[in-house]
């Protein structure tokens, strides 16, 4: 039973989910996916969208203030915009608000990737660690990854053939999605990055772009796909007073998420979690309270692992894969969940639904 | 029905140039006050909304996450959003959403800034926010356009310096009754602000806000959350906000139709319909003069144009007819640029709530406007504040408004020799796709050709050309070329770096409007005119470099210079 008005999917749209777009810029990218969006949601985002939120961090871009460059190819020039700096599913969380408060009916959500773009993405990562106890200590950030999984096997009881399990059953996932970059493991699948982290169980940058067109139940069409509930929390700021045995961001984001949708995560029969790393997945999917949810229903799409990371784009790619599945009747209740990579804590949760509820 | 939002507690620290206490203690500080104000605690806050601006003046990737627990928000839902100069005005629209859609009763509001990490200057931080293709190869920086601005509003309007200097008299003279300030100064003049050192030309050095360290908290309620808290919330009426093309060299400069379009959103909402009656305060964005009453006009509290001698006249002193920034400002209190703009908003509901004390505005204020700008001279946020006829408290009831002496000056020298200071050079490298339209733009540079996109819809010739319409959102029609001859829409004359240090000789970045382009044109340089020679409508024409010396970049353009035989406009 909902406890919430309902916010509704209009429509979506994407381009790109491939390693390199080049002779498009990002400006072009984003065209093409919220085209797409507002084709399928039958509005002309020059009059009917009311507002615009876009999820971006300005060292991803190389731009500072990169909300500067969001409107013109969205079809948002003097209309309102924000960005949030996070995750895209965060940005959905917001156009769900917006909704909610009634100063929108139609939102349009956007978030991308152009990771082609950026050179030194360790060295982005590398200044998102604490600049004074952290840094001097030249430990590559992304090794954080391999820090967490080390802890994160010895208290759950997960071993790392699990892992490779995971990496190994979303690649399959991937053969049969077609945006999905990254089907074949990649060479050198077995070899270390960080251990116990391997590169086969590390996903792959792509570029690309979501957009996602929200609106007010009145305003979505029929039969769409709704958003029964959002949820989302920030953890530990720092890598000494972490949790690191679970994802408790997480945890709290899916109790807040499955409160407002009024549901339990035995109605849950799909998931599309964050697994830009596969132990990732697992760690996910305890949070969630799904650690027992088939493995065939888990990140059908194939996941980050299988279509490419995203970055910021992430989360509207795991809740894209939501709606897709939601449509094509193979769920009626799935969850969307990001995390935003390392060194971060927080998390985002979106509880999805179609028929019923 | 949406739910109504109230702000029930501030807190500010003092803004200062070089802060002691780090962007997390700033925060702590400011959030702790506002806690502290509205008599709850950390326990009572459902959700933390923040504000900070580029996470380059720190040095710090994912800023939000990094000011989590200063923030209050470790282990509560938090969001960072972000919106440019216009963020400290949007943090409390963004609490109002999470509270108005039913997500939390009981929010905390941070915007936080340390500028003074980015170094040799914080202006470094903004050499970035350009257009990666067509304007970072040229070097401009915040002054350029913030001048090319100033000098198209002076020029549209035929305004008087001496009266766009009074707004900079009158913010430093109110700052000096703020215990937060950084520039208050109750004796300067007009003569003292004419007479400083010119920047940017028009832009003088007292035109400008300092650069600065700060933060402010707000906690914010529903209805019925507030009611339990306080007999005095000041109650959010109106939101609006608005982000117009990013292509700003397309755009008139003269007036801020993002601010009108933010402020009619929220004017609506408040039920305002005449706004110059129904509103008693204003607290427009003042990081430069010239800045508020560009920002008044949008605002629709003055005709445009006429904001300069009404403040002149005194109509927007502290007891004029409508007082604007009774604060001080960001020119007076100090500009740590999203705190800077929620400071505004606390000072509404100082105001409102009649505990402004010696910077309270005379009469019974019960409605006020608050707005931040920001991007590239491009967004507008809005808020509109009040009592709802309800009562105001007095500073004696509520105590000492939550503001004063925190947050610790430092001297660069004790910065320097302070024990773990680092260095760290933001080396991060990009290659960009230039995509379809600029990667056709930058092989007619190479080949002396400006290339252009049409689009049939609007029948407008798009410089620099894009593949879509953003006015009609629909894919472009076709190329065709425009020649490299055009007029100055505007201009400034720049005497110093971003850095701050010397240029001899200035150098001229122009706005240039080229023929046969309707959408306007691109930032470039002049050259081979006196600086003094330089006009606005003024034609000119581009000097090439040497075919051998193109690589399909802006700069095959070396720079443009007088057209003998052009005719001015």
């Amino acid at each position: 039973m909902s406890v919430e008005p309902r916010v509704g999917i209009a429509g979506v749209g994407w381009s790109g989910f491939t390693p390199t777009t080049a002779n498009v810029s990002y400006k072009e990218l984003m065209f093409e996916a919220a085209r797409a969006a507002y084709l399928e949601a039958g509005v002309n985002p020059r009059t009917d969208v009311d507002s615009f939120v876009c999820a971006s961090e300005d060292f991803e871009e190389g731009t500072s203030i990169f909300d500067e460059y969001l409107p013109d190819q969205l079809g948002a020039v003097q209309r309102p915009v924000h960005t949030v700096a996070s995750d895209g599913l965060f940005a959905l969380a917001t156009g769900v608000m917006l909704i909610r408060s009634e100063i929108a009916s139609v939102v349009a959500v956007e978030a991308h990737s152009k990771a082609s773009n950026v050179v030194s993405h360790g060295r982005v990562a590398r200044f998102a660690l604490d600049p004074v106890l952290n840094r001097p200590l030249g430990v590559p950030a992304l090794a954080v990854a391999g820090l967490e999984m080390q802890r994160y096997l010895h208290a759950s009881g997960h071993t790392a053939v699990d892992c490779e399990d995971v990496a190994n059953r979303n690649r399959a996932h991937a053969a049969s999605n077609r945006r999905a970059s990254h089907a074949e493991a990649p060479a050198g699948a077995d070899d270390p990055l960080w251990e116990p982290l391997t590169v086969g169980q590390t996903a792959d940058s792509v570029d690309g772009c979501v957009v996602i067109v929200l609106a007010a139940e009145d305003r979505a069409g029929a039969d769409p796909v709704f958003v029964q509930g959002v949820g989302w929390n920030q953890d530990a700021p720092s890598l000494e007073s972490r949790d690191w045995d679970r994802a408790a961001a997480t945890a709290r984001a899916a109790e807040q998420a499955y409160a407002r949708a009024g549901v339990t995560p035995g109605d849950i029969d799909a998931a599309e979690v964050d697994d830009t790393y596969a132990y990732k997945q697992l760690q996910h999917l305890d949070a969630l309270g799904l650690p027992d949810l088939d493995p065939a229903r888990v990140n059908r799409s194939g996941g980050a692992l299988g279509e490419g990371y995203l970055h910021e784009g992430n989360g509207l790619a795991r809740a894209l894969a939501c709606i897709e599945q939601l449509r094509a009747g193979e769920a009626s209740t799935a969850v969307a969940q990001s995390w935003r990579g390392v060194p971060s804590s927080s998390a985002a949760v979106a509880v999805l639904t179609r028929g019923g509820a | 029905m949406a739910r109504r939002v109230a702000v029930i507690g501030a807190g500010m620290t003092k803004f200062v140039r070089r802060a002691q206490e780090t962007g997390k203690e700033l925060s702590w500080i400011a959030g702790r006050a506002a806690l502290d104000n509205a008599g709850i605690s950390l326990a009572d806050v459902d959700a933390v909304c923040a504000g900070t601006a580029p996470d380059a003046f720190d040095g710090v990737h994912r800023k939000g996450d990094y000011l989590a627990d200063g923030s209050g928000a470790w282990g509560k839902p938090y969001i960072r959003t972000f919106v440019g100069g216009g963020t400290g005005v949007f943090v409390p629209i963004q609490a109002w959403y999470t509270i108005a859609s039913g997500m939390a009763d009981v929010v905390l509001v941070l915007a936080e800034e340390k500028m003074s990490s980015c170094q040799p200057h914080p202006q470094g931080a903004f050499l970035t926010i350009f257009d990666n293709v067509i304007e970072r190869p040229l070097g401009p920086n915040l002054l350029w356009i913030f001048a090319l601005e100033m000098q198209r509003y002076m020029q549209a309007y035929g305004l008087d310096k001496r009266d766009i200097a009074t707004v900079a008299v009158k913010n430093k003279r109110n700052a000096a009754d703020h215990p937060s300030a950084l520039l208050g100064q109750a004796d300067i003049t007009v003569e003292d602000v004419l007479a400083s050192e010119v920047l940017a030309h028009p832009v003088q050095r007292l035109d400008v806000s300092p650069i600065s360290d700060g933060a402010v908290a707000l906690v914010m309620a529903s209805e019925e959350a507030a009611a339990k808290l306080t007999d005095s919330p000041v109650w959010v009426q109106g939101v609006g906000w608005n982000l117009d093309s990013t292509y700003w060299t397309n755009r008139d400069l003269a007036y801020p139709e993002y601010v009108e379009n933010a402020a009619r959103m929220a004017y609506d909402m408040a039920g305002v319909t005449e706004p110059r009656k129904q509103i008693h305060v204003a607290e427009p964005y003042d990081p430069f003069d010239y800045k508020e009453l560009h920002h008044l006009e949008g605002l629709q509290l003055f005709d445009k144009g006429k904001a300069p001698e009404a403040a002149a006249a005194g109509v927007t002193a502290r007891d004029g007819d409508l007082p604007v920034c009774p604060s001080g400002g960001l020119l007076g209190v100090g500009n740590p640029i999203a705190a800077a703009g929620l400071m505004k908003i606390a000072e509404l509901f100082w105001q409102l709530r009649g505990e402004a004390g010696a910077r309270q505005v005379p009469g019974t204020p019960e409605r006020g406007v608050a707005q931040a700008w920001g991007d590239l001279m491009q967004v507008g946020t809005v808020v509109v504040m009040g009592t709802d006829g309800g009562p105001s408290t007095t500073a004696t009831r509520q105590g000492t408004p939550p503001i004063g002496p925190r947050a610790t000056p430092l001297t660069d020298e004790a910065f320097r020799s302070a024990a773990g200071a680092v260095d760290e050079p933001l080396d991060l490298t990009y290659e960009w796709d230039t995509g379809e339209a600029m990667g056709a733009f930058l092989e007619g540079m190479r080949d002396g050709r400006v290339v252009a996109t049409t689009c049939a819809q609007c029948e407008r010739t798009l410089v620099p050309p894009r593949v879509f319409c953003e006015r009609c959102f629909r894919p472009t029609d076709g190329w065709t070329e425009v020649e490299a001859v055009g007029t100055v829409e505007t201009f400034s004359i720049c005497h110093v770096r971003w850095d701050m240090v010397a240029l001899d000789p200035p150098e001229i970045p122009a706005v240039i409007r080229l023929d046969g382009a309707s959408s306007g044109g691109f930032l470039h340089k002049l050259d081979e005119v006196a600086p003094d020679d330089v006009s606005i409508g003024m034609a000119v024409e581009a000097v090439w470099k040497p075919v051998e010396e193109r690589t399909g970049s802006i700069l095959d353009i070396a720079y443009f210079r007088p057209r003998h035989g052009g005719e001015d406009r």
